[in-house]
């Protein structure tokens, strides 16, 4: 199958939901309270591009979630990826962090909802930290997994050249686990962006999260389907632009041998 | 649906295909296997019917009492077919309607009166609701009372752009008070308590706007396809909740008291909502100035007060314009009451 075959089947995979699901609206098969048909998303779209969803445009609460997001992803990345990196490389700092960062990574996020009003207030603060938190624990994992797992032949050989410790995580570690890091961050931002939504329960008044639950809460299954598309399209693109940056800066990535 | 219902459903199939339980197929027409009542877990009026089983007498069948947290989870339980009657506020069941969800207000069980108060902060020198300008002040989101608080900054002519407004539950406004993010709060008790014993004191309650001509209520409404099949039912129901009304006036504190040991909350807090509360008897109903009598529906004062609920949503963006129906009338039962009233 060639790039091109690939792309005109999905396209035809997704245009044959699209009429399956605007038939289900048209012929009455599912009342459109329970599904909106892709007509009605549509004109609610042009709805909320010309008057806005709750006195405020669609496209400012697609900018507020998407800064949110990106303030709390950067923030998670910087501050993790060195984290993460420390516990694979010195058992030391991975036997202090481990049970820490064990108990709080599955722990449902949702369930800190109570907590952050108390400790942050009802300002950005407690979005920002429900975000990060879900992705910062995914990526300090992930980061540490990666530096654990460079081959020691590779350790060895750098060594018996004579690399110091620094040229040893410059040139053999880091190029090593970037390519795993990479990997690591796209699921951490998926993860994270899920939590958008529980961010944005707690005392928000936009945002693309907060859309959906405040329309579903009047019954606007049309505005709440859009939220969803956008929500998903989103995230699909944050995806997009990661593995575009990877190819770019880690383009070794997949050619070990 | 459950896997009781299932089943049955599935035994009165295999009956019917055999053929012998022809008198169980038309008792199962008649009533119900359970009615199924959507409540807050609040005290209420109607809870005293859950306490004695007077509603499950009543109707010679089972009723399942399933809990929601706000309106807007009635509305799913609707839409999903999963509750049978339910009550709860206004602003919820307008935007349902409008929603076009198949359902009916049979009756108007509750006026809010002085369960739901604005209370401000008195460190802040919030006074008199004139104060809120420039302040911040909590609303649990989808209720009757952002509606009210809503309605009292239009009323008093306030500049809603210098009011910071934040959605939040009435648990977090507990704690958003406490850390002093919030300087106000519109809420119902046993929040406004709460508030009042920590620095704060009332400075507006809903019962206020009824000058204005704005009513704001709590309705039971019914899902028509059940009130359609089982009229008797719906009857049975209002009548069953005209004695509670009444056991509840004739002693008030001996029903809070009551209702406070079975929800396991203090005895204070259950009676000042209980007492917060108007109750219009089912004949008050029938007049002009609550659901009127069929004739005078269309023009009495809750389809009025739908119809402005409506225009407010519109107005906020919560629901479309185009929605709105012309009259909230059609969307009023009034023959379960009348039918109720004569014996």
């Amino acid at each position: 199958m060639n790039a091109v075959q690939r792309v005109a089947i999905s396209t035809s995979a997704v245009a044959l939901v699209l009429a399956i699901w605007q038939l289900s609206g048209s012929l009455h098969w599912i009342d459109p309270l329970l599904l909106p048909p892709p007509s009605e998303v549509l004109r609610t779209t042009v709805d909320l591009l010309t008057n806005g969803y709750r006195q405020v445009s669609l496209w400012q609460h697609i900018w507020i979630s998407v800064l949110r997001a990106s303030v709390a992803f950067v923030a998670a990345i910087v501050v993790g990826i060195p984290v993460g990196l420390a516990m694979g490389l010195s058992p030391l700092v991975s036997a202090v962090l481990e049970p820490f960062v064990q108990f709080l990574r599955p722990l449902p996020k949702i369930a800190l909802i109570p907590l952050t009003v108390v400790w942050f207030g009802i300002d950005e603060g407690s979005k920002f930290f429900l975000i990060f938190i879900s992705c910062f624990l995914s990526v300090i994992v992930s980061a540490a997994a990666a530096a654990a797992m460079v081959s020691k032949n590779r350790l060895r050989a750098a060594q018996t050249l004579g690399a110091n410790r620094y040229q040893l995580f410059t040139r053999v570690v880091f190029p090593n686990a970037l390519p795993e890091i990479f990997t690591g961050v796209r699921l951490s931002i998926g993860i994270g962006w899920t939590s958008l939504i529980a961010a944005e329960l707690v005392a928000a008044n936009s945002g693309l999260g907060w859309m959906v639950m405040n329309a579903g809460t009047y019954l606007r299954t049309d505005v709440v389907m859009l939220g969803i598309l956008l929500l998903g399209g989103i995230g699909y693109l944050f995806d997009l632009a990661l593995v575009l940056l990877q190819r770019t800066l880690v383009p070794w990535a997949g050619r070990d041998t | 649906m459950t896997i009781q219902n299932f089943l049955k459903k599935c035994a009165a199939l295999a009956a019917l295909t055999l053929g012998v339980a022809h008198i169980s197929a038309v008792y199962a027409e008649d009533i119900p296997s359970e009615v199924r009542f959507a409540w807050a877990g609040g005290p209420r009026v109607w809870v005293l019917g859950q306490i004695d089983k007077s509603f499950d007498k009543a109707f010679g069948t089972n009723v399942r009492w399933i809990p929601f947290a706000t309106g807007a989870d009635v509305l799913s339980l609707f839409a999903a077919k999963e509750i049978d009657i339910a009550r709860f506020g206004s602003s919820p069941a307008v935007a349902g309607i409008t929603r076009k969800l198949p359902i009916e207000i049979i009756g108007i069980p509750e006026v809010i009166a002085t369960s739901e108060r604005l209370i401000g902060r008195k460190s802040k020198n919030i006074n008199s609701i004139k104060d809120i300008e420039g302040k911040t002040v909590a609303y649990p989101p989808n209720s009757t009372a952002q509606y009210a608080l809503e309605l009292a900054i239009k009323v008093n002519h306030l500049d809603k752009s210098k009011i910071r407004l934040v959605g939040l539950k009435p648990a977090d406004q507990v704690a958003a008070w406490k850390r002093g993010d919030i300087d106000a709060a519109y809420v119902w008790g046993p929040f406004t308590q709460q508030f009042e014993a920590d620095g704060g004191h009332e400075i507006f309650v809903t019962k206020q706007l009824q000058k204005d001509g704005f009513l704001i209520y709590n309705n039971f409404v019914v899902r028509k396809e059940f009130a359609d099949k089982y009229p008797q039912l719906v009857v049975k129901f209002l009548r069953t909740y005209q004695q509670k009304v009444d056991e509840y006036k004739k002693d008030p504190d001996g029903s809070a008291q009551l209702i406070a040991k079975h929800l396991d909350i203090p005895f204070e807090s259950a009676r000042s909502v209980l007492s917060g509360l108007e109750y219009p008897s089912n004949i008050e109903q029938l007049s002009p100035a609550y659901l009127g009598n069929g004739a005078t529906t269309p023009n009495s004062g809750i389809a009025k007060a739908a119809k402005d609920t409506a225009n407010f949503l519109a107005e906020t963006g919560d629901v479309r314009k185009s929605d709105i129906p012309d009259s909230f009338a059609a969307a009023i039962n009034t023959s379960y009451l009348k039918q109720a009233v004569s014996k």
